[in-house]
């Protein structure tokens, strides 16, 4: 069968980066094609390529066997191809109908703007689409990260896409929404539109893709049909090595709880309270927006609260700033690592040492350049940073070894409880594995850790008890091992009360 | 690693402008008669030791991704504070003080509504420079100091003496950058400044007050454009109602030049100088070459342009 799309020997080098090394693609109409590989094998490479973000250095694109270029974002548009990114791209104060029709307004004959004709188009998506028409001319920053993702895919649509690339789409969604994704994926393709599909969770690739590609170190190491291959495979090929999905520990715990959270509340959750010991590694699961994040980050003085109160080692703390809580031993990883986590214009030395320049001092106040460089390069070793040297920007690495850099980083201050908000998101397996175990070191060596994730495989792997949330309140206790189950998380994250 | 910061030298704004700076020099030099009279090139470093001292503050302010237009209306004040407590006859080392402090205060001023308010650097700024331009106005009552009676000959040495064959200001100039340089590079403060400037949100979590380091640095400023401003008064023996006016744009120019990235987190204080060396080499070349003004105007304004789409072309390329 003719492809619709493919592309041929494509290299692309970003300074002194090889991010691809000649690769060929294709994408026949009406497949899901999955492309999986770890962070940096060249798959957002590729899309960035194919929707014309980016120029190859060298190869062909083909469409429908006509050699072409696509030159930018618009072109690519006009050539059918639309894509759907990991963060939804949206403007927040302009109605859905806006969003959709921003750059490719339907107009009148005198050039203004035809809302009835917009309007009406909109609604034949939305209907598409299984989305309520009553939201059209809600502003967007209303809607939930789910549905505006939906809204994006609207707009994509109305390109009159034939291929729709999907950029990690569920990394930000909840199951119930990822459920309806997959059903809208599964018609679109029904109904002949080619779509690339990029994933990390390789659940989902088995699920819903007809064929998937693997790229490793901006190669193709194969396209199977799904049949072909499972999931020890594809990892097998992504990773080059076999990975263990269950974890072993000693436990050690405290007798006592080393923090202790009684009625905490604001805006954003109300009325919670729970205990930490020495030694465990406690779970937080829900779904996004149920007000874990906000919990974790006022406990770590990034949000007032409004009442309730923090103990501890017994004692009540009052913390109103980031630097009290570091004061207490206390250390947070934001989920955004991107916006609130890291540096990306410094160097990996200026990264890690942040937090910690104060200790870096020698007599007269001046950073101990060897004392810091000496510690970073630890660090970077300790870890595995793939990276040339400690002055490494940021920029220049991926994902997973920025997700390391914001992890050390905070393991240099010495935390006695450690905050870890989706310690893996966005991180290819290999990379997942690793910090994974050096959670669970952290933990028998002591530490109280605390893991935010909407990862129910992450969470249900490392927790030794789970808390999940729902709207802003505790929907779930399990402290039990058996407890911990998929099904109990999640009738507790949609609501259902469980606590025990 | 020592061969990597090697190369990386030459990949600088610093290295660029100082090539730029050396042609020029030898372009100007062989092309008119005066520019290398030793008597041209001290007048052109004491032009540049003022903006100079100035730009150490801009950089720090836009190294935090903040902007400062209201630095010419706080030279200002401070000239006029400084020539008239000349004119008391006050002692020149309180006067100094008084002009270090009267700096702080209003860069405290500044600095407080963008850090603690959090009103956008570029708003606050316009309205303190014309809030302050007007207080000069006042002060002066529209007549210009110390031409009848003139300055005291105490007060005229720090801007006018010389010493070991170069003039006062610059040696200041060169003081203040040493301490800078060191200051942004090995103080922990320094450190913050730029992570301010790089990422905010990020740099909030790390347990950075940022909200502090905002407060501070306009504070910082405001003592550089004190130390600026006793030196023009002292330097020029006169204060008028418009002494530090358009002085602001020249810093900025001078600062922004100089690889200070507009939108945050880069820059040195030893760019900013050799920005502020290149514009007045540039006026001061194209006077001597009989070239018109308005030619000079168009020039500075291309380079400050081309300076600043060099500078976020890199910034963008960063974040592929």
């Amino acid at each position: 069968m003719e492809p619709f799309l493919k592309v041929s020997r494509i290299v692309k080098n970003f300074g002194g980066v090889k991010a691809l090394k000649g690769v060929d693609f294709e994408l026949i109409k009406g497949e899901v094609h999955a492309l999986v590989g770890e962070n940096g094998a060249g798959k957002s490479t590729l899309i960035k390529i194919i929707s014309g973000v980016i120029q190859p250095d060298d190869g062909e694109i083909f469409i429908e066997g006509e050699k072409v270029r696509i030159l930018n974002p618009k072109d690519a548009h006009e050539k059918g191809i639309a894509t759907v990114y990991q963060e939804p791209l949206v403007y927040k104060k302009l109605s859905v109908v806006e969003n959709i029709f921003l750059g490719n307004e339907i107009k009148t004959s005198n050039g203004s703007i035809n809302w009835k004709a917009q309007v009406n188009k909109c609604k034949e998506l939305f209907k598409l689409l299984d989305i309520d028409p009553y939201l059209i001319h809600t502003p967007m920053g209303e809607l939930s990260v789910g549905l505006q993702q939906l809204v994006l895919i609207a707009k994509a649509l109305n390109y009159s896409a034939k291929v729709l690339i999907f950029d990690e789409p569920t990394a930000i969604l909840t199951e119930i929404e990822a459920e309806k994704l997959f059903k809208i994926i599964k018609k679109l393709s029904s109904q002949g539109v080619a779509i690339l599909y990029i994933s990390h969770r390789l659940e989902e690739i088995f699920r819903i893709a007809n064929r998937v590609t693997v790229f490793r170190d901006g190669k193709r190491e194969g396209t199977f049909d799904i049949e072909e291959v499972n999931r020890d495979k594809i990892i097998e090929l992504m990773a080059g090595k076999a990975l263990i999905e269950t974890i072993e520990r000693q436990k050690n715990l405290s007798k006592s709880p080393i923090l202790e959270v009684h009625n905490l509340t604001s805006p954003y959750f109300k009325d919670i309270s729970f205990s930490l010991y020495a030694g465990e590694i406690l779970g937080f699961s829900g779904l996004i927006g149920s007000g874990r994040s906000e919990l974790m980050q006022t406990i770590f003085g990034l949000i007032k609260k409004d009442s309730g109160k923090v103990i501890l080692n017994g004692e009540e703390i009052e913390i109103n700033s980031p630097e009290v809580a570091m004061k207490y031993g206390i250390a947070y990883l934001p989920e955004d690592r991107a916006n609130e986590g890291l540096f990306l214009r410094e160097t990996i030395k200026f990264n890690i040492s942040i937090p910690i320049l104060k200790n870096l001092t020698n007599f007269f106040f001046k950073i101990d350049n060897k004392k810091e460089n000496e510690l970073a390069q630890k660090a970077m070793d300790a870890i595995k940073i793939k990276a040339p040297s400690i002055l490494t920007v940021l920029n220049n690495l991926s994902g997973g070894n920025q997700q390391k850099v914001l992890l050390e980083k905070w393991l240099l201050t010495y935390p006695k409880i450690l905050i870890l908000d989706e310690p893996t998101r966005g991180v290819d397996v290999g990379v997942k594995v690793e910090i994974h175990k050096e959670i669970v070191k952290l933990a028998e060596k002591g530490m109280a850790i605390i893991v935010v994730s909407s990862e129910l495989p992450e969470v249900i792997k490392l927790s030794d008890r789970v808390i999940v949330m729902h709207e802003g309140s505790i929907s779930g206790k399990f402290n039990r091992k058996e407890e911990i189950t998929p099904k109990n998380l999640i009738s507790a994250a949609t609501g259902i009360r469980k606590a025990s | 690693m020592k061969k990597n910061s090697f190369f990386r030298f030459f990949r600088t704004r610093e290295f660029t402008v100082t090539i730029i700076l050396l042609l020029l020099v030898i372009l100007f030099g062989m092309t008119t008669k005066n520019f290398l009279n030793p008597s041209n090139i001290r007048n052109l470093l004491l032009q540049v030791s003022t903006i100079g001292i100035a730009s150490i503050g801009m950089t720090t302010i836009i190294i935090t991704a903040g902007i400062d237009v209201s630095a010419g209306s706080i030279l200002g004040i401070v000239a006029v504070v400084a020539g008239k407590t000349a004119l008391s006859g006050y002692p020149i080392w309180l006067i100094f003080l008084l002009a270090l402090l009267v700096g702080a205060l209003l860069g405290s001023l500044n600095g407080f509504i963008i850090g603690f308010i959090g009103i956008p650097p570029i708003l606050v700024t316009l309205g303190t420079m014309s809030f302050l331009r007007a207080m000069v106005y006042q002060l002066l009552g529209g007549k210009w100091i110390g031409s009848y009676p003139p300055f005291p000959d105490s007060f005229r040495k720090v801007g006018t003496g010389v010493f070991y064959g170069i003039p006062i200001p610059v040696w200041i100039m060169l003081g203040l950058v040493l301490i800078f340089m060191y200051y942004l590079r090995y103080r922990p403060t320094g450190r913050y400044i730029y992570a301010t400037g790089n990422n905010i949100e990020a740099a909030r979590v790390s347990g950075i007050s940022v909200k502090k380091i905002l407060f501070f640095v306009y504070i910082l400023a405001g003592m550089l454009y004190g130390v600026a401003g006793y030196i023009m008064a002292s330097r020029t023996g006169i204060v008028q109602t418009n002494t530090g006016a358009g002085f602001e744009l020249s810093v900025i120019a001078a600062t922004v030049l100089g690889g200070t990235n507009i939108l945050g987190g880069e820059g040195t204080v030893v760019g900013s100088i050799l920005g502020a060396l290149l514009v007045a080499v540039i006026k001061n070349g194209m006077i001597l070459m009989n070239l018109p003004a308005l030619l000079e105007g168009l020039i500075v304004g291309a380079i400050i342009i081309g300076s600043v789409i060099a500078d976020i072309l890199k910034t963008r390329e960063g974040k592929r």
